[in-house]
């Protein structure tokens, strides 16, 4: 079955123009013009990635990212406007894998959405049986499950590799560069912004005081790592 | 002439219960001016005066009366800031309470004459403000409860003038904070007005590059359309930006000359029924050979958007041009029987960038339009107006000068459907 990607934007025209390229490389293409509409697909048609514009009138994308990470851990790519660094920012802080920025060429278009769905199969498909623990957290590779407290924590499909990457990796240092390749991708190696925040989500969800994290260290210069505990 | 005094006398019951009311008066101050009228009033049951002059010191020192108040005496006599001025300065210079009496000529035939002040520097704190000042026409010289009492009211007086300084001072940083959110609004909406054509063309440019796929025929012509429907719609909005901010330097050069204007909506609405083949549009002259001055390129932009507008927000409804006279102004109306608009976005149509949130997703428009509609219909000291009922429809009216009327002038209807 091909792969169903979920296009959000009030401008029927930007609608059209990802409709277009996507078709050409076999993605299956659901069109939403508005965020209630987007919203009801996620929950019934269950897409594989959802392709997110900001600016919408009435329900616009962040309250749309924040409401569909109630309840699912779909890619979420965001579109924003050029120059609107703070909303990147809370896109990804909202829970969005990436973002695209306003105008876009189709190639980059392509480019993101292969790199999200790529990061998403990988989080499908680790073929990992053991569980992993570290203090109050298990992490259960052959399920995908991570509990803090043996309570489940929700993790967005980008959020869970990069824990994962380090989760195999416990006692050593990470650096940032490697982290950003490994769990997004070669050319994301320099965006650091959007590591940082991630980091800071998952610390949000996993530690028990995020600004003394005992899960997620920062090396300073270095990179991270999860420690190991004596 | 001045000399300097040091209060050490204590206040007397009924001089309390006035300190006490002024000290409330004060405290519960809403407004600052009622205020001072309720000082003034309370002084002068426990202090003989005759005038008070507030005056506040600006940059550089230099005081200024911004408060005065003539009473008793004072009042058989023309109210004279300038009273006391002298000992304002003095107290205020020095920061200390000061007396001066003036004996001036011919004084014992005028009780006006004689002349008591009695100044008191105004500060809050480490701050001097300016000086208040008593005066008393005719006697009897000040007695040191009666100082002291001053220099109290004074303390209080000077505390609503702090209080009024900050409550200025807090309207300007707001004022300034509301100008720099205006400009930085009106930057975001321009890029993002001007982004969203030149995120079409890029994006359906680079569509069209892709080397990794073709497009059938059908399809290229569908994306360089948009192509190029968007690299109009960025010029338009270029132009509709140059005139907004001509028209708001007042350099937008107008050429104005007489125009008929029977004649002249003969050929807008003829031409809008050429690029909008399906509108159903009507005119009606009530009115004819009647000449305004008018720059007709300008005045034709005008109507073209408001027909525009109609042709875009009231689709398939009635539209309606009529020209008469109105109050010797020609009165040109515009109507159409379309959704009309609610009564909260009426006020602000003409604001720039201002759009009808509901429609701004389904309709194309920059909020520039009407703006620069009204921005041009004043220019020709007209005056354009809306009116709109939801469900029934919206008129435009628009107001301009005549000119002259025609001497052929007959008054006729004739409806070109």
């Amino acid at each position: 079955m091909s792969t169903k990607i979920l296009i959000v934007d009030d401008e029927p025209r930007y609608v059209r123009l990802m409709e277009a390229n996507l078709l050409t490389e076999g993605y299956q293409v659901i069109p939403a013009y508005n965020g209630q509409e987007a919203l009801n697909i996620v929950t019934n048609q269950k897409p594989d990635l959802v392709i997110l514009d900001i600016m919408m009138p009435v329900l616009d994308g962040f309250t749309v990212c924040e409401r569909i990470r109630e309840f699912s851990n779909i890619p979420i790519i965001m579109v924003t406007a050029k120059g609107e660094e703070r909303d990147r920012i809370r896109g990804l802080d909202l829970g969005a894998d990436d973002y695209i920025v306003k105008p876009f060429s189709a190639t980059e278009l392509l480019a993101r959405v292969r790199a999200v769905l790529r990061r998403a199969q990988k989080y499908d498909m680790m073929p990992q049986q053991s569980v992993v623990t570290h203090g109050n957290l298990r992490i259960d590779f052959a399920r995908a499950e991570v509990f803090r407290d043996d309570r489940m924590v929700f993790l967005s499909a980008t959020e869970y590799r990069l824990l994962l990457q380090m989760a195999q990796n416990i006692g050593r240092v990470i650096p940032s560069e490697k982290l950003l390749q490994d769990v997004w991708g070669e050319e994301y190696s320099e965006d650091k912004e959007i590591l940082w925040v991630s980091i800071s989500r998952l610390r949000q969800k996993l530690e028990d005081d995020p600004r003394d994290p005992k899960h997620i260290v920062t090396r300073s210069g270095l990179g991270y790592t999860i420690p190991i505990i004596e | 002439m001045f000399d300097v005094y040091s209060p050490s006398a204590a206040l007397r019951p009924q001089e309390l219960e006035a300190v006490y009311a002024i000290s409330r008066a004060v405290a519960q101050a809403k407004d600052i001016d009622p205020a001072l009228d309720e000082i003034i009033q309370l002084t002068r049951s426990v202090f003989i005066f005759d005038n008070m002059v507030i005056h506040i010191a600006h940059d550089g020192g230099m005081l200024e009366p911004v408060y005065a108040r003539v009473v008793g005496r004072g009042r058989s006599a023309e109210a004279d800031l300038a009273w006391g001025e002298g000992t304002a300065q003095e107290a205020y210079r020095n920061v200390q309470t000061t007396l001066e009496h003036e004996e001036l000529d011919g004084w014992q035939q005028e009780r006006l004459a004689l002349r008591d002040f009695l100044g008191l520097p105004l500060r809050t704190g480490e701050e001097l403000m300016g000086a208040l000042v008593f005066g008393r026409f005719g006697g009897p010289p000040y007695t040191p409860d009666q100082i002291l009492l001053a220099e109290f009211i004074a303390s209080h007086v000077a505390q609503l003038m702090g209080r009024r300084k900050l409550v200025e001072h807090i309207a300007n940083l707001e004022a300034d904070r509301k100008l720099t959110q205006l400009q930085s609004d009106f930057i975001a909406t321009v890029t993002h007005e001007l982004c969203t054509p030149l995120g079409f063309i890029k994006g359906y440019a680079t569509t069209l590059l892709r080397d990794d796929t073709t497009w059938d025929e059908n399809v290229r012509r569908e994306f360089l359309t948009i192509i190029d429907e968007e690299a109009d719609r960025l010029r338009e909005l270029i132009d509709s930006l140059l005139d907004s901010s001509r028209l708001q330097a007042g350099t937008l050069q107008m050429q104005f000359q007489n125009v008929r204007l029977d004649s002249f909506l003969r050929d807008i609405t003829m031409r809008a029924r050429t690029c909008h083949e399906s509108v159903n549009l009507a005119l009606e002259l009530n009115a004819q050979g009647i000449m305004v001055q008018a720059d007709s390129t300008r005045l034709a932009q005008v109507f073209d958007n408001l027909l525009v507008n109609a042709v875009k927000y009231a689709p398939g409804s009635q539209i309606t041009v009529t020209l008469d006279i109105a109050d010797n102004m020609a009165h040109v109306v515009v109507h159409d029987t379309g959704p009309g608009i609610s009564p909260e976005h009426i006020e602000r149509l003409f604001q720039r960038f201002y759009r009808v949130p509901d429609t701004s997703a389904s309709v194309r428009g920059t909020g520039l339009g009407l703006y620069i509609c009204r921005q041009l219909v004043n220019a020709h000291n007209g005056e354009i107006t809306v009116e709109s009922r939801v469900g029934e429809g919206t008129t435009f009216h628009i107001y301009l000068p005549i000119q002259q009327v025609q001497l052929d002038t007959t008054i006729m209807q004739e409806v070109i459907q």
